[in-house]
């Protein structure tokens, strides 16, 4: 049987068609943007882009276009596609593989939320993206679920880990979680990396039954949660369970058992605790961004970290102004910034309320127009949200209010 | 049940979609009333500030029926 590159919706996709449709491909573009943000079509864009070694910058397919509009590009623009300039054809994937190793131009941008006004571009060369994939000959067998959006930091590293050692990828994404068990049993999954929301909300399909052939449990993207993981160590019970800390900026760089992070020696001088306890990583180890350039050689996570000893550290608090729905990060500034703009709004103010499923949540404070009524307000509120945001950056709870607390300075307070 | 249904409609209006009439205990959360994680997380923020009950408290919730058992049950 052919090897299987991704399943996807019922649908196999193998190798040997991935080898094919690189060969066969006649356009490429410096932007990715793709429409439900079709795994197989991104993976493709993906991997062609590293073969030819020319430069790509992701966008969320999700992204509406006011959203692309606020990262400075345009619709049209993003979609341009040109011909290729060569064609190539691939007779195997091991030639593949070491073709993207050999790339010297190739480099991926991503956007984050930045903490003020405009998304922040970063790129990353296919040595920092990759910098902790493990390739080894026992690794040639994995299966991974892959619950990550692919165009996000998190999914590429799950990507070329998978990619790298020509492992098979079954896209549960976007999958209705009562199918995840059967597709784990199906395929023979070994791997899964994800969220703790996305583990919290498999958990209720999971638990009837022990998955013994899954050898390895990641967690990522957000803060760590020590009783979720005593669950999934009963359903998992060979597993190892590692959390991830990585970032659109550094891309990934701790890893921990339980909630104590290792700091690898190779690392020891590059990474930094100030003072105040920020953890701070030098730029040597972060992709590049304009944004990013500092005077000093340090970059300031925000993240307030407490040293165990000499190589361990444990998260007090991370990045206090950007809010963590279920593993992504919004900037509430950019939520009120487009809210306000709704007739009948005065004010408001997005904040986080903590909860059981997604970690936080966003929530909204608004000031009305006395003309306006209540409901009427709220439904035009959420959905101008969910035309033009991406759907964790819609305020799920309005409350209406008369007046918004504030600093001396005149900031919101977002507490 | 009633209360509950009536915060469920809240949120299947806000977000545009048609109210539902009746709920079961029977219900598939996710399944039957196609409640995604967001939405989960909407309801359970919405029955805590109701009923000071953390639903998701130990994460295993599946349906309309146990939903009601934690909110009698506290």
């Amino acid at each position: 049987m052919e090897k299987a590159f991704l399943v996807h919706n019922e649908v196999v996709y193998t190798y040997e068609k991935l080898l094919t449709d690189l060969s066969n491909r006649e356009i490429c573009s410096s932007y990715l943007y793709v429409m439900n943000n079709e795994p197989y079509e991104v993976f493709l864009t993906i991997v062609h882009s590293l073969l030819f070694d020319y430069p790509i910058e992701l966008l969320d397919g999700d992204f509406s276009e006011k959203e692309i509009g606020e990262l400075g590009l345009h619709v049209e623009d993003v979609l341009m596609i040109s011909d290729v300039m060569e064609r190539i054809h691939f007779n195997d994937f091991d030639e593949v593989v070491q073709r993207i190793q050999a790339t010297q131009k190739w480099n991926v941008t991503l956007y984050t939320s930045g903490t003020t006004g405009r998304p922040k571009k970063v790129s990353h060369s296919f040595q920092s993206i990759t910098r902790n994939v493990k390739k080894y000959t026992k690794l040639e067998n994995d299966v991974w679920a892959f619950a990550y959006n692919p165009t996000h930091m998190a999914g590429l590293q799950v990507f070329f880990q998978a990619l790298l050692n020509q492992n098979t990828l079954i896209y549960v994404f976007d999958e209705s979680m009562k199918r995840i068990p059967e597709l784990i049993e199906k395929y023979g999954v070994t791997n899964i990396s994800a969220t703790s929301t996305f583990y919290r909300n498999v958990l209720p399909y999971l638990q009837e039954d022990i998955y013994s052939m899954i050898k390895r449990v990641t967690f990522g993207g957000e803060k760590f949660d020590a009783v979720l993981e005593g669950k999934l160590k009963n359903i998992f019970p060979n597993a190892k369970m590692t959390n991830v800390y990585a970032s659109t900026e550094a891309g990934s760089l701790f890893a921990a058992q339980g909630d104590t992070f290792e700091i690898r020696e190779e690392h020891l001088l590059l990474v930094k605790i100030t003072t105040e306890q920020e953890l701070c990583i030098h730029n040597s180890l972060l992709g590049y961004s304009d944004s990013l350039a500092t005077d000093d050689m340090w970059f300031h996570t925000g993240d307030l970290v407490e040293m165990r000893d000499e190589t361990h550290f444990t998260f007090l608090s991370r990045q206090s102004d950007m809010i963590n729905v279920g593993g992504y990060k919004v900037n509430p500034l950019e939520v009120e910034d487009l809210l306000i703009q709704v007739p009948g709004v005065v004010d408001i103010l997005v904040k986080s309320k903590k909860n059981s499923v997604t970690g936080e949540l966003l929530v909204a404070d608004v000031i009305k127009a006395d003309e306006v009524d209540e409901k009427e307000l709220k439904k035009e509120i959420k959905q101008f949200a969910a035309t033009h945001l991406q759907e964790w950056k819609v305020p799920r709870i309005i409350k209406f209010v008369d007046e918004l607390p504030s600093t001396r300075t005149g900031k919101k307070v977002r507490k | 049940m009633e209360k509950l249904l009536a915060i469920i409609n809240e949120i299947r209006e806000e977000a545009g979609n048609s109210t539902i009439e009746t709920l079961a205990s029977s219900m598939d959360l996710r399944e039957d009333l196609h409640l995604d994680s967001l939405m989960l997380a909407e309801l359970t923020v919405r029955l805590e500030d109701e009923f000071d009950v953390d639903i998701f408290e130990d994460g295993i919730v599946q349906t309309i029926g146990e939903i009601i058992v934690k909110l009698e049950g506290k």
